[in-house]
């Protein structure tokens, strides 16, 4: 079967095919303590929990995908799947007409993997002697090597972090250097599962520019995340995720104006007010409504037609605010207004289609 | 600027792959070297028992020969199964079970290295430090105990290769016993349970001569006495002769199967494998 498809000289060659995909994982039933231990010796009782649930998705060479979804949607197993750490339930899966695998090594030397929660590194050794060692996995020549770290050196800052021990890294150190380790030899595909998780904003910014680098240089890119602050100006597809089916695939710039504009002001106020009524009388556009308790405000608003500065001027004006939080928008409520018919599953635009 | 360049060829050529290999068992001897104080404990508590044993042959031995065994070849005999039984020591099940179980075997994973070959060079680079130690304690111990008789004559041959046999067998043991975590979830059991039937039955404890006739029968044919005994035997000269040969055949059996075996077992366990979370 031919996998890599080839189209006439605009030549968008499919990288990445994906079909009727699924991955159950089978788990013991136990009944709660020792008891329910040993019963399961001799009553072996299994759940299945189905972790993606027929996924089809193709992916074009130098597109950048944002794979997007709810914790436990199953972005990681898919992702795990297209790097051949997991071995699917059925269906198909093709990275560059390989099935990773059965095919994982071949693989492994074409694509660039991060996992967010996990390391590459090796714990106890200097950075640098990691990488080393990647260079040799992948038979770089010296010249080659040098060449890479130099340019990643550029945008990650990495001289610092060579001879550092791994186990002694902030976590933002850490993603920088696990960021070399996965591109050290320049692949053509690259895995980014939840590179920002953990991280701190300026070390999140710097993640993302390096994302739209690899992408601007014409570099494959899925990125996984559940942060939709991620994906706004790397990805223009958004594949969203959620109990293992895919919801919505399509360009990213419609999901995110129309469903993730909105931000949440929560207020904290020094004594229950009497009516909520002054506050939304003075922000039309805007929801006021009561929080967790009577002490309590949000207000849900469009940064577009109201912003932050008018709605804190607002609620001051009525009443007095002893603390404020902004909620940004999340996948969650994308997914939630999603089912509620908000958001219709979009026919899929290519990459280069306007966004 | 494109990403990379599209042909690669598919396989790394062979100086390519013996530059990775040496790459590999360096790091993992380095990382082993950091481990060190926490390793040496592990080895004093290893080399206190080869002493009480020591000692213990010593009473049973002192009123004359049991089994063809007096005391300076017992001696020999000790130390050098000592020596064996520190090679692939626990390190390398027990790092393998733990990244196993925590997940970050998708790690070791998205490595363009096959699984086992990895873990088989790592275990070559630790074991090269355990060498080292184990063959210091065992000299420092021969002094102590007024020294040993050489070899056996003329059994220089056979006795290399069993030697150097010992080392995947006990690699290929430790690492199907390591995978044994994709079905059980928990380690320490399955290692605990290891140690004791390699001990034992590698003659490490006692010598399988000690042993019923049965069991003599049964574990001349078991990868366990390849493990540590075979080429104490051929060094105190028990073993000699086509003998000898026979028995480093039946190492060299076990070498192949057990790595094919194991290779099989990887198989079966990596589709068992759950991953969950980054």
């Amino acid at each position: 079967m031919a996998s890599i498809t080839f189209f006439s000289d605009d030549a968008a060659v499919t990288l990445i095919e994906v079909a009727q995909l699924r991955k159950v994982f089978r788990r013991p039933d136990k009944r709660p303590g020792l008891a329910g231990s040993v019963r399961h010796l001799v009553e072996r009782k299994f759940v299945d929990k189905v972790a993606v649930d027929d996924i089809d998705l193709r992916i074009d060479a130098g597109e950048a995908v944002a794979y997007v979804g709810p914790n436990g949607a199953g972005k990681s197993t898919t992702v795990k799947m297209l790097t051949g750490v997991l071995v699917p339930t059925s269906g198909t899966v093709h990275v560059e007409g390989r099935v990773p695998h059965k095919d994982r090594i071949a693989n492994a030397r074409r694509i660039g993997v991060v996992f967010g929660q996990r390391t590459q590194l090796w714990w106890d050794l200097p950075v640098r002697d990691s990488l080393e060692l990647l260079r040799d996995m992948h038979g770089l020549s010296d010249a080659e090597y040098g060449r890479n770290l130099e340019r990643l050196d550029a945008t990650l800052g990495l001289a610092e972090l060579l001879p550092s021990m791994a186990r002694k890294l902030s976590l933002g150190q850490r993603m920088r250097a696990d960021l070399a380790a996965a591109l050290i030899h320049r692949p053509p595909i690259v895995f980014l599962d939840e590179p920002t998780i953990g991280l701190d904003i300026a070390v999140k910014d710097k993640v993302r520019a390096f994302a739209r680098e690899l992408v601007a240089e014409g570099t494959t890119v899925l990125l996984t995340t559940h942060d939709l602050g991620d994906i706004e100006d790397i990805c223009k597809r958004i594949v969203i995720i959620d109990a293992g089916r895919i919801v919505y695939d399509g360009g990213i710039a419609a999901v995110l104006a129309e469903y993730a504009r909105e931000r949440t002001m929560h207020f904290a106020l020094a004594q229950a007010p009497m009516s909520l009524a002054p506050i939304g009388a003075r922000l039309p556009g805007a929801v006021v409504s009561e929080g967790p308790s009577a002490s309590q405000v949000d207000v849900t608003f469009d940064p577009s037609v109201v912003s932050a500065g008018q709605v804190l001027v607002a609620v001051q004006s009525e009443v007095e605010v002893v603390d404020i939080r902004i909620d940004e928008p999340a996948i969650q409520d994308v997914v939630r207004r999603m089912y509620a018919g908000e958001l219709r599953d979009a026919p899929r635009e290519g990459p280069d289609a306007p966004p | 600027m494109t990403a990379a360049d599209p042909v690669l060829p598919p396989r790394l050529p062979v100086p390519a792959v013996m530059r990775a290999n040496r790459s590999m068992a360096r790091t993992a001897f380095r990382s082993l070297v950091t481990h060190q104080v926490s390793f040496l404990f592990g080895l004093l508590a290893t080399a206190f028992a080869a002493l009480s044993m020591l000692y213990l042959w010593r009473a049973v031995l002192a009123n004359g020969p049991v089994h063809g065994f007096d005391w300076p070849h017992m001696k020999a005999y000790l130390l050098l199964t000592f020596v064996a039984s520190s090679l692939v020591s626990s390190y390398v099940d027990y790092r393998m079970a733990g990244r196993i179980r925590e997940g970050d075997v998708a790690m070791d994973l998205v490595r363009p290295v096959g699984y086992q070959r990895a873990r088989f060079v790592e275990a070559l680079g630790f074991g090269v430090y355990e060498l080292g130690t184990g063959l210091l304690v065992v000299v420092v111990a021969a002094l102590a105990f007024g020294g040993v008789p050489g070899p056996a004559g003329g059994e220089a041959l056979v006795f290399a290769a069993s030697a150097l046999l010992v080392f995947p067998l006990r690699f290929a043991v430790v690492y199907m016993s390591g995978l044994l975590v994709f079905w059980t979830q928990n380690y320490i059991g399955v290692q605990a349970g290891r140690i004791a039937v390699v001990t034992l039955c590698s003659g490490a404890l006692v010598p399988i001569v000690f042993l019923p006739l049965w069991a003599q029968d049964v574990l001349a044919y078991l990868p366990f006495v390849g493990m540590a005994a075979t080429p104490a035997l051929v060094y105190v000269g028990h073993l000699t002769g086509s003998e000898a040969w026979r028995a480093v055949g039946v190492q060299a059996f076990w070498v192949v199967v057990l790595w094919g075996l194991g290779r099989a077992m990887w198989g079966a366990a990596s589709r068992k494998l759950t991953v969950h979370g980054g």
